[in-house]
């Protein structure tokens, strides 16, 4: 029953993926090439990465909106650490990797110990990191990294670019620990019934810490790929992911109350709203064009999806 | 004497369930009537349907002050003078106490705004014909107590010219002393010739209050009698009926060695050194009224509310449980008193919430076994007679007793040593009911320890080997299942004055 239900709404984002795609390609011969949708793949990567975990986070009827922030905090840092240092890069990356874990952890905790509800508690961290990282950056920019680091951002392996591959291996392991695993179950029974979960033994306050320091994780590991693609640092890197990869993840069939969503639905979702930015502009249409119809997309595929369920419960 | 208000062949059905059956019932001007009845007997629906909240069946006749009505709107009891003061009291905490008791029907100055100073003047003397000189009918009602709350709600039922004043259990949240003014306030309102619905459990404050007693069972009235035909023993046979042993069949018990022993355990102040034995294969019943601590007495042992002093033995072996986690890895179940919050997850199938507190069973350390999963639920479904379409339904569509034997299915699936049931019948139909009693009996007798919560005392009467009843936080009696009848353990539930000294 729950995963007809769950196919439902995959099947029309499915179908309705497919309708852009035939669309767009009719739209420009530059759209469906080889190149395009590779390089597409690319831009996809960091707010792919955010939403994967973010499909988490919302099926424990919860948000994170301080990612972009933590994305923010962790590219300046890595400038800092690299060049203010002198730290060697490698190291450099992994201490913005646990700064931003450690970014993540904090809302987790701040979330489960002092019962602040998600919203606000990452709305205050959303402008915290934010706040610290441009106090470190003073609005400086870091350029000239070695070369060996824009293989991150910029590179490919077997055709295939460098991230993309990162994005597929975090996605494949995202869908197996939700969908096959004694953990996965727990996120979902949390998100349904926190109540009933704590009563029935599970560790709710891990599960949710485990969850914010993961997309933390992930929101850094999103900063390392986005400073090599562009080469440089910024403060203000990131701005507004999070949005972006909370559309996708609740266009992709995700409940924002919780309980529910999938990883494939949050996939098809970011597939969908690429392929609308990317083919609309090659169409020749402007990008605040591109926003109004993303925007209506999401209602839509949500009415009718809410429709279809509706009708399958009576 | 004319009759403020009558009812006449009144019943009402919900989704087919018939919960309040050709009741009759009236109230004089100048009296306190008491309504009593166990939780679920319909003291609540026959209330609303006087008030206007609930439509009555068609047939029956509500006569207020010589009108006759088919059914009561809440305007219609407005104009016949009906006001109700509930439970959960309906104030706003962020306007003041004149403000409440006016909101609606503030009086008005010739030009049409507030007559803020009649307002505050008409409060000011409402409060004081009800002995509450120093309540500040500028204060915000937020800051009051929940007596003052009470006595605000009163003094705008008042303020309506209520002739009939319904009391819905107003003394459930007070502290002795407010029960006391309250009393005093209720026999003020008597002289002054209001009719008052008084719905209590407690006794004490029945005799001491009541002109006549009504009885509802299961819905059915049961008799109206003056307070002076009537004793405490009666009262509560009326209340609670008699047909026990043919409702409970329990099978010989076979009580073996301590599994449980706890001592001195306490909760804060809302559970109070409690000590009891639990053996192999015994059925221990906890009664007590809604808030005499035995809830949190299970919330305890269970790890969710860790103990703030005392002991838990296990096996003879001192423990400490401070997570239902650990309670459960030490062989501790709890089936819950709130079935929909903290029982099931309604909308996720038989299948994963059977597993729920079981999830190491359905996985080989990696990976979860879908199939084990789904045997597992089977299994649940065929011992307890789960009625559903298959495993993979969703529990929210079961009814409340094949979701309450989906709980019972996941906490058996841990294997439990000592299982906690909490009010375990409660809000599930009859037939449901016996089969659960069954089962309990026959998981007892297969050597599990049972505690078993509830508020219904033929329930405690019938299955329990040995009974433990709670007032105020603290076990104020121990009684044998020989011993153990509706007047003793009835006796020690509700004589609320003496609880607290027989434990000190």
């Amino acid at each position: 029953m729950t995963w007809r239900k769950l196919l439902r709404h995959e099947t029309i984002l499915a179908l309705l993926s497919v309708l852009a795609l035939i669309v767009l390609a009719s739209q420009s011969d530059k759209f469906f090439t080889v190149d395009n949708l590779l390089n597409q793949g690319r831009l996809m990567t960091e707010v792919g990465l955010i939403a994967i975990i973010m499909t988490f986070v919302i099926i424990t009827g919860g948000i994170d909106l301080s990612v972009g922030s933590i994305l923010g905090l962790v590219a300046i840092l890595l400038g800092v650490f690299w060049k203010n240092l002198g730290l060697p890069l490698p190291i450099a990356i992994g201490l913005g990797l646990l700064v931003g874990t450690l970014a993540g952890l904090i809302n987790g905790i701040i979330i489960t110990r002092f019962r602040v509800p998600p919203l606000i508690a990452t709305l205050g961290t959303l402008a915290l990191y934010r706040g610290i990282a441009e106090g470190i950056s003073e609005a400086r920019s870091v350029r000239g990294y070695p070369d060996w680091f824009f293989v991150l951002g910029q590179g490919q392996f077997l055709g295939v670019p460098v991230q993309l591959w990162i994005l597929g291996a975090v996605t494949l392991v995202a869908a197996i620990i939700l969908g096959m695993t004694v953990w996965g179950r727990g996120v979902y029974a949390v998100g349904h019934n926190e109540t009933a979960a704590r009563y029935s033994g599970l560790q709710v306050d891990r599960i949710k810490l485990a969850i914010y320091s993961a997309s933390g994780f992930a929101a850094a590991l999103a900063a390392v790929i986005f400073v090599s693609r562009v080469s440089t640092t910024r403060s203000d890197m990131g701005t507004g992911i999070e949005l972006d990869a909370i559309t996708a993840v609740v266009l992709g069939g995700t409940s924002i109350f919780g309980g529910r969503g999938t990883i494939i639905g949050t996939v098809l979702g970011l597939i969908l709203i690429q392929a609308l930015k990317n083919g609309l502009s090659l169409a020749g249409i402007k990008s605040d064009g591109t926003i109004v119809l993303i925007g209506a997309v999401l209602i839509l595929t949500i009415l009718l999806s809410n429709l279809f369920h509706r009708n399958g419960n009576r | 004497m004319t009759v403020l208000l009558e009812l006449r062949g009144v019943s009402k059905t919900f989704a087919g369930n018939r919960v309040l059956k050709d009741v009759d019932f009236d109230v004089r001007p100048g009296e306190v009537h008491a309504l009593m009845g166990e939780n679920g007997a319909g003291k609540s629906t026959l209330i609303k349907i006087i008030s206007g909240v609930h439509a009555p069946d068609d047939g029956g006749i509500i006569r207020v002050a010589g009108t006759e009505y088919k059914a009561m709107t809440s305007r219609t009891a407005a104009r016949g003078g009906i006001a109700t003061v509930y439970q959960e009291l309906l104030l706003f905490p962020e306007l003041s106490v004149a403000e409440n008791i006016f909101l609606g029907h503030a009086p008005r100055t010739p030009l049409g705004s507030l007559d803020w100073s009649l307002m505050r003047r008409r409060g000011r003397q409402l409060l004081d014909s009800l002995d509450s000189h120093d309540l500040d009918v500028d204060a915000k009602v937020g800051t009051l107590s929940v007596a003052n709350r009470q006595r605000v709600e009163i003094a705008k039922a008042l303020s309506q010219n209520a002739r009939v004043l319904i009391m819905d259990e107003p003394t459930a949240a007070l502290a002795d002393a407010d029960v006391r003014r309250l009393m005093v306030v209720v026999k003020r309102l008597r002289e002054r010739g209001v009719g008052i619905i008084y719905v209590s459990h407690k006794l004490p404050e029945v005799f001491e209050l009541a002109d006549r007693v009504t009885v509802l069972r299961d819905g059915a009235l049961i008799g109206t009698n003056p307070i002076a035909e009537v004793t405490e023993q009666s009262l509560v046979a009326m209340m609670v009926g008699r047909d026990i042993a043919q409702l409970f069949p329990k099978p010989v018990p076979n009580i073996g060695e301590v599994v449980l022993r706890v001592k001195g355990l306490s909760f804060g102040d809302r559970v109070r050194n409690i000590s009891f034995e639990l053996r192999r294969g015994e059925i221990l019943g906890i009664a007590g009224l809604v808030g005499s601590g035995r809830t949190e007495l299970a919330l305890t042992v269970f790890g969710i509310t860790p103990a703030t002093a005392g002991t838990i033995e296990l096996d003879g072996r001192t423990i400490s449980i401070t997570s239902p986690r650990q309670a459960r890895d030490l062989g501790i179940a709890y089936v819950p008193e709130d079935r929909g919050l903290q029982g099931l997850v309604r909308p996720m199938s038989i299948a994963q919430n059977v597993s729920m507190a079981a999830l190491h069973r359905v996985t080989n350390g990696l990976f979860m076994r879908f199939a084990a999963e789904i045997s597992l639920a089977a299994e649940a479904i065929a011992r307890l007679g789960i009625r559903t379409r298959g495993p993979e339904q969703i529990v929210g569509q079961l009814s409340g007793g094949n979701q309450q034997k989906v709980v019972l299915g996941k906490w058996l699936a841990t294997n439990p040593r000592i299982l906690i049931m909490d009010e375990p019948t409660r809000g599930i139909d009859v037939g449901a009911k016996s089969e659960i009693h069954a089962l309990m009996g026959k998981l007892a007798q297969e050597g599990m320890a049972i505690v078993m919560i509830s508020s219904e005392l033929p329930e405690v009467l019938g299955m329990a080997d040995r009974v433990l009843v709670m007032n105020g936080g603290t076990s104020v009696a121990t009684i044998d299942r020989a011993n153990a009848s509706p007047e003793t353990v009835g006796a020690a539930m509700t004589l609320a004055g003496q609880s607290v000294e027989m434990a000190q």
